[in-house]
């Protein structure tokens, strides 16, 4: 199981990306893999794994220019910084200004052709927006969100710290290896640290 | 134009999103309708299922 993963299994228990809310939708049952005893719904490692492979492809078939990642949330902030910097994305990390994709006149405003969002309920703003510019919207999922208005979903635990910073490196890592930026296989100039929000 | 998930045909100036799919780079596309909903939709090619 571990060999055709993108990192090991481990590695992704250990940053708990497998661990979602005591809440679950009926969007995302098909991502739970069990309900633990304290009630914690659990999401499936391996379809996580294969979602991160394949929308890191997808979005290297977009100009990175044209992309805009999206985290009002705390834990998110350094993972998004640092992955705008190293694919060239546009990010922003906090508060997302109402207009910022509708109104024209706003001096924040932008045209991007793919969103990330990092919590469809927190980045609500974001979301709306982008549906309504109908542009497609990659969303990093937790048991507990609805699938509204979202076209990709990556089932994850998206408030984690270690977790998101899991998500956006290996998004970052897949991401340009697939640009051919960096070879494959090859190394790669930054590490999973520098993602971690302190 | 037809909706992926509810086979609907979409008018020229109706909200809806286009986009190729994430396994086999097939055009998909989704009404508005479905995607508030939250409604599945499928590859064409691929059989790849969304959200």
């Amino acid at each position: 199981m571990t060999d055709d993963m993108l990192i090991p299994l481990d590695q992704y228990l250990a940053s708990g990306i497998h661990i979602g809310t005591q809440q679950k939708t009926k969007d995302m049952e098909r991502y739970i893999y069990r309900v633990r005893q304290d009630g914690l719904y659990v999401l499936d490692i391996k379809t996580t794994d294969q979602r991160i492979a394949l929308i890191a492809k997808f979005l290297a078939s977009y100009d990175p220019k044209k992309i805009l990642v999206v985290s009002t949330r705390v834990y998110g902030h350094k993972p998004v910084r640092m992955f705008s910097h190293y694919t060239g994305c546009k990010a922003v990390a906090g508060r997302f200004i109402p207009g910022m994709l509708t109104n024209p006149n706003s001096k924040t405003f932008s045209e991007p052709e793919l969103l990330i969002i990092t919590d469809p309920r927190a980045d609500f703003q974001a979301l709306r927006e982008g549906a309504a510019i109908g542009i497609p919207i990659v969303a990093l999922c937790d048991s507990e969100n609805l699938l509204s208005n979202v076209d990709l979903a990556i089932p994850t635990n998206n408030k984690g710290r270690k977790a998101l910073s899991l998500i956006y490196y290996l998004l970052a890592r897949e991401m340009l290896r697939a640009n051919g930026a960096l070879p494959e296989d090859g190394d790669i100039d930054f590490q999973l640290d520098d993602f971690k929000q302190q | 134009m037809e909706c992926s998930s509810c086979k609907r045909k979409i008018a020229p100036k109706e909200k809806m999103v286009k986009f190729p799919c994430p396994a086999c780079t097939a055009e998909i596309i989704r009404c508005e309708k479905c995607r508030v909903l939250a409604n599945d939709y499928t590859c064409p090619e691929c059989g790849f299922v969304g959200p």
